[in-house]
């Protein structure tokens, strides 16, 4: 009955705050729209997404025609074709306007077909002793398509841009090789009737994101920032509960509190409890932010996966570890601003470390070390477990464990030092 | 009349500290006395009451509150005592009504009879018709009441009052002071009493003690020290024996 009640007071105490509930439930809803908006893009340009690329079409023929289309069908890029000069397209490129440039010569498409006949006709005649055709010799000079890229691009993301359009422009010559070959063949042949070369490749690559339990879900700004700033969110319950902790102190009613036979544990716990059912209710909430409102924007809709007991025990796991915390600091802390400083920095410096702001797979290996030490590394390293490779207890247990540890260390650091301070 | 409070040789050192903040503390309180504890700022009064609440322990000595110790048996000397502390320890936020429904739980009170309590004292104190308003909204004289009422709720055998009528109004404190010496008479309620308004002590406390660096420097019935010291009120006896020097520079 006392613990009931002590919740039932913190709950009175907490709905009547507003800048606490601001804190606690519109922060981290504002924190996922803008941070999930504004890292999309940087998400897609990893991933899948739309890179901007300028054709400057000289040629007008076969090979620009087919570059143009392969480009289109990679969905890689938004195209766009306008007529520039080298120095004009360099300028569009450099002011961000597009990420790529490629500028197709004149007559690039006939020099192709040019070459290729060449060749072809060289080859054909080493096999019909036609010593002309092989005495001749071949122009070896090369075709040149010129690609421009945005200073600011990465040297990978360069390399596999330029394989994908080099890998286009082989299957073109190839074409061109075959196309020659035909015509040669139908010289030497003129009363048959060849089937068409099938010029499909033979060899295909499988790609699949390594996945547990047939889950195929692909990593995305939803996917990181929703549970990312949910942590954040409820480790930031830090800063009210230790207030409240402060408060109490401040005005002696945690004086009262501990002169009455074995109430002021009882508050504690109903304390401890409140914010854990806050934390809970601050994630259900985020959860429905990706869920149904993020796709509202524009962006995908977050797949909370299939184990929803997991889901809630990492929930509840970490609820604790920012309870716990929260508690810790509001022993330590002398006073409401000295909680509030500490905790902030303290709970920000534990969430750039642990990959909040910045996804621990893009950050340096110096950083991903340091980032095992965060709880809120855990509390995401779970998450992700239970998104995108749909854990289960087995898998997550490690991450639990840590959490729980936190709590209970911060939980007796807490008593600890209660007990030193009241020995003193 | 038996003894209530027995403090014997009570000494508290905080670490670090150049001297002990009670020095050889030995008094009794009677059942049903009203006790004055007086003494200038920094003489020890607080961590005196502290020790006597069992928020920590004695350096050395012992106090027995009916015969028990905090050390051995914590619960039952808590259930003896309410505490009304200078501050205004409620929530403010929440209504009269709220926070002493809340405080009567953390007695181990509940029901009906928790109510009609809540309701007695609201009543008799005047702020019935105020009791489902926030503590914020409240006058400091309404604040000090809800207070009051916030450490008679569970009908302690001692209350312990630290400066219970600071900073309120003379219809406040006139309330607060009749309503305590009612409490007194009526149930027999032992009263612990600390405050720097002698005059009022003077009036309200039928024994007193002066303490000072952590002392006893008297104690006795309060016409009694008045007559013995040959002084005219309790101001003087406290001037004559503590000084006019000032303790908290």
């Amino acid at each position: 009955m006392k613990l009931l009640y002590s919740i039932y007071k913190e709950y009175k105490v907490l709905t009547r705050d507003r800048s606490g509930l601001a804190i606690t439930f519109i922060m981290p809803t504002v924190l996922i729209l803008i941070i999930t908006l504004i890292q999309d893009t940087t998400f897609r340009s990893v991933n899948e997404a739309s890179v901007p690329l300028l054709i400057v079409d000289r040629d007008h023929d076969s090979l620009s025609n087919v570059l143009e289309i392969s480009l289109i069908k990679s969905k890689f890029f938004v195209i766009t074709k306008k007529q520039l000069s080298d120095e004009e397209t360099k300028k569009e490129i450099a002011t961000g306007h597009f990420f790529i440039g490629i500028i197709i010569p004149e007559n690039t498409s006939k020099k192709l077909r040019e070459k290729s006949s060449a060749r072809i006709s060289k080859l054909l005649g080493s096999f019909s002793g036609d010593t002309s055709a092989v005495a001749e010799p071949l122009d070896t000079s090369k075709l040149k398509v010129q690609l421009y890229f945005d200073p600011i691009t990465k040297k990978s993301f360069k390399t596999t841009i330029s394989n994908s359009i080099e890998r286009i422009i082989s299957q073109i010559e190839m074409q061109s090789m075959v196309s020659s070959l035909n015509e040669k063949m139908k010289e030497s042949f003129p009363l048959a009737t060849p089937s068409k070369l099938e010029l499909t490749p033979i060899v295909s690559l499988t790609e699949e994101y390594a996945s547990y339990n047939n889950s195929t879900i692909i990593p995305n700004s939803v996917q990181h920032n929703v549970p990312a700033w949910t942590l954040f969110a409820m480790f930031f319950i830090c800063i009210p509960l230790a207030g409240n902790i402060i408060r109490e102190r401040d005005d002696g009613s945690a004086f009262r509190l501990l002169t009455m036979p074995g109430s002021y544990m009882i508050v504690i716990l109903g304390k401890m409890l409140t914010y854990v059912i806050v934390s809970l209710i601050q994630f259900a909430l985020m959860l429905c932010v990706g869920v149904f409102i993020l796709p509202l924007l524009g962006l995908q809709e977050l797949n909370i996966g299939n184990n929803l007991p997991m889901l809630f025990l990492v929930a509840f796991s970490s609820g604790l570890a920012a309870t716990g915390f929260g508690l810790l600091v509001g022993t330590i802390a002398t006073s409401h601003d000295q909680a509030s400083l500490f905790g902030a920095v303290f709970v920000i410096i534990l969430a750039a470390i642990g990959g909040i702001w910045v996804p621990t797979f893009v950050m340096p290996e110096v950083m991903k070390k340091i980032a095992v030490i965060s709880p809120l590394n855990w509390g995401l390293e779970a998450f992700y477990g239970i998104f995108l490779r749909n854990f289960g207890f087995k898998e997550i247990f490690p991450e639990v464990a840590k959490l729980l540890l936190f709590f209970a260390a911060s939980l007796g650091g807490s008593f600890l030092y209660q007990k030193y301070k009241r020995l003193k | 009349m038996s003894i209530l409070v027995d403090i014997q040789h009570v000494s508290k050192k905080y670490k670090d500290a150049p001297r002990a903040a009670v020095n050889d503390l030995t008094f009794s309180i009677d059942k049903g006395n009203v006790f004055g504890l007086l003494g200038p700022n920094g003489a020890g009064k607080t961590t005196f009451i502290s020790m006597l609440c069992g928020l920590f322990p004695t350096s050395s000595g012992e106090i027995y509150i009916n015969g028990k110790t905090h050390k051995t048996h914590s619960k039952e000397c808590k259930q003896v005592i309410g505490v009304v502390p200078q501050e205004i320890a409620l929530y403010p936020k929440l209504t009269a009504w709220e926070n002493l429904m809340f405080l009567g739980h953390m007695y181990g009170l509940s029901g009906t009879s928790l109510k009609e309590n809540v309701k007695d004292n609201l009543r008799i104190l005047g702020l019935e018709e105020n009791m489902h308003q926030k503590i914020v909204s409240y006058s400091g004289g309404m604040k000090r009441r809800v207070n009051l009422i916030a450490g008679l709720l569970h009908n302690p055998q001692l209350l312990i009052l630290d400066e219970p009528t600071v900073g309120v109004d003379v219809q406040s404190k006139q309330a607060i002071i009749e309503h305590l010496k009612k409490l007194n008479r009526e149930n027999g309620m032992t009263i612990l009493y600390t405050s720097h308004h002698l005059e009022e002590a003077e009036d309200f406390c039928s024994h007193i003690a002066i303490i000072d660096d952590g002392k006893l420097i008297t104690q006795g019935a309060t016409k009694q020290l008045i007559a013995d010291n040959n002084c005219k009120s309790i101001e003087e006896v406290y001037l004559k024996i503590t000084g006019v020097k000032f303790r908290d520079k």
